[in-house]
């Protein structure tokens, strides 16, 4: 029998008649109210997700940062403590195993956040690279702990992030809000300002109460993936996966070929000299249908390619979406076809930023970029 | 509460009876609630014709998409062309101003087969214990 993972927050969404659903093996609320009242909160004020689901993990000891740098696409080496960045994770031929956060918390001492799903084999392959090594331990705090992201322009002006407030653009600290020891990091999934809080599994369920009692809306994944997907951010495992590199993927930005080696250099070196012969893109639709992931992309009757995230914008109007098409057809402007169950319905490629808040840590003051 | 004069399928949808042998049909609450936000409606064009518990439209929110199906054989006469401006109002009113498509009933004998709102009550009843096991 399969069993879905609860989180420490489980109860909690059961006691609000959240819509549960399975995400990568986790039991998750899919919305509370509504996905469309849920997004507009995130986007005008604030809103709370339970994203116990992602993996956290520390690593540390002498060699923690020679070993980050080994299999990490990013070099960690000038990365402050206090400061985080977005990595890649990649195998030795260039694909793409995960994205992850690495947060410099200490002397040798660093914090992964991962993704869910397809865990066993992304740390496998971490901790390959690591298991001789005795001077780098790692410790899977994925269990341990409980994860919220606090997302949204007012979640700054809350009197209980005032502690926080302060905290630079991916900066991390540990802190207390109310009476809730969290570390807390000002990173985000949605587009908008707002953190991430770790806190111990006890205190998850007190402090999404407090959170809600301040008027933070409950969210689910729902709300999430829309908000994620109209800033142009990539679902891993989905977006991009072990049979994409990151050229192919629009994610070049998250490669740095410094003079260090990295598990994937010499692939991706290659991959780079070659050129890629299919691109990620971001679309948007002319009809109302919805674009959903797997759907088929045409040009001229020809399937040219996958749509790999699609849905609903409220932000854009229309149906917006990622995917893959070839190169000579990845400009923005390109008209396109998504055969949208037995209808091929129009589409234009526009750049994937659908969604751009105005300025960091300002409210509200939506700005749609078309790209057009 | 579902209406007690209307007819549903187990596919959820309903059919309410009107004088002239004409049915309105539309969404059962416990539809709307299940696919969340509709955003779109795909509903055929007046004229078509239809057979009972065949599909005739599909419904999208948000999350998913859902196809239509007729609780009765007949000639589509009317489409909700407010609901088609506004899909959410089937998710505020599924029984009223929510309605999707009129049929001219060519069988209405047909109704005889579909669900009291008291067998419908329990139906629904009997899924959502499946789903909390």
């Amino acid at each position: 029998m399969h069993l879905l993972k609860k989180t420490a927050l489980s109860k909690v969404h059961h006691g609000l008649k959240a819509r549960m659903g399975d995400f990568a093996g986790w039991e998750l609320p899919m919305w509370f109210t509504s996905i469309l009242e849920e997004h507009k909160a995130v986007r005008s004020r604030a809103g709370v997700f339970d994203v116990s689901d992602m993996g956290r993990g520390w690593v540390s000891g002498r060699k923690a940062g020679q070993f980050l740098e080994k299999v990490l696409t990013r070099s960690v080496r000038r990365l402050k403590i206090g400061s985080s960045r977005l990595c890649l994770l990649c195998l030795e031929g260039g694909g793409i195993l995960d994205d992850l956060w690495v947060y410099h918390v200490g002397v040798d001492q660093y914090l992964l956040v991962w993704n869910a799903g397809n865990t066993e084999r992304k740390l496998g392959w971490l901790f390959r690279w690591s298991e001789s090594d005795p001077d780098v331990t790692f410790k899977n705090a994925t269990d341990d702990t409980a994860m919220v992201a606090v997302q949204g322009p007012a979640v700054c002006q809350l009197g209980s992030m005032k502690a926080i407030s302060n905290l630079p653009r991916f900066g991390h600290a540990r802190a207390k809000i109310d009476k809730f020891e969290v570390f807390a990091a000002r990173t985000g999934y949605t587009g908008e300002d707002g953190f991430e809080l770790i806190s111990s599994t006890a205190d998850a369920s007190p402090l999404w109460g407090f959170l809600m009692g301040q008027g933070v809306k409950p969210c689910g994944l729902g709300a999430r993936d829309i908000l994620r997907l109209e800033a142009g951010m990539l679902l891993s495992g989905q977006d991009m996966d072990a049979s994409t590199n990151p050229f192919e993927a629009d994610l070049a930005w998250l490669v740095e070929f410094d003079k260090r080696d990295f598990v994937g250099k010499t692939s991706l070196l290659e991959i780079r000299r070659r050129g890629v012969a299919r691109k990620l893109v971001g679309f948007k639709t002319k009809g109302r249908e919805i674009a959903r992931s797997g759907y088929s992309i045409f040009k001229s009757g020809q399937k040219v390619g996958t749509v790999t995230s699609g849905g609903y914008s409220p932000a854009v109007g229309v149906s917006i979406g990622l995917g893959y098409v070839p190169v000579e057809l990845s400009t923005v402007g390109t008209e396109i076809q998504i055969l949208i169950r037995d209808k091929l319905v129009s589409a234009q490629i526009v750049n994937r930023r659908f969604y751009k808040k105005g300025g960091f840590n300002e409210p509200e003051g939506i700005q749609i970029h078309t790209g057009a | 509460m579902n209406p007690k004069e209307y007819k549903y399928t187990r596919e959820h949808e309903w059919i309410c009876l009107e004088p002239g042998n004409t049915g309105k049909t539309g969404l059962t609450k416990y539809a709307e609630t299940q696919l969340g936000d509709i955003v779109y409606l795909d509903l055929p064009a007046p004229g078509t014709q239809v057979e009972q518990f065949e599909k005739m439209g599909e419904i999208e929110s948000v999350k998913a998409v859902s196809d239509f199906f007729a609780p009765a054989s007949g000639k589509v006469v009317e489409i909700n062309a407010k609901a088609i401006d506004e899909p959410k109002l089937v998710n505020e009113d599924p029984y009223g101003v929510g309605w999707l498509v009129r049929l001219e009933l060519s069988k209405p004998s047909e109704l005889d087969a579909l669900m009291s709102s008291d067998a419908y009550d329990k139906y629904v009843e009997s899924l959502s214990q499946e789903g909390s096991e």
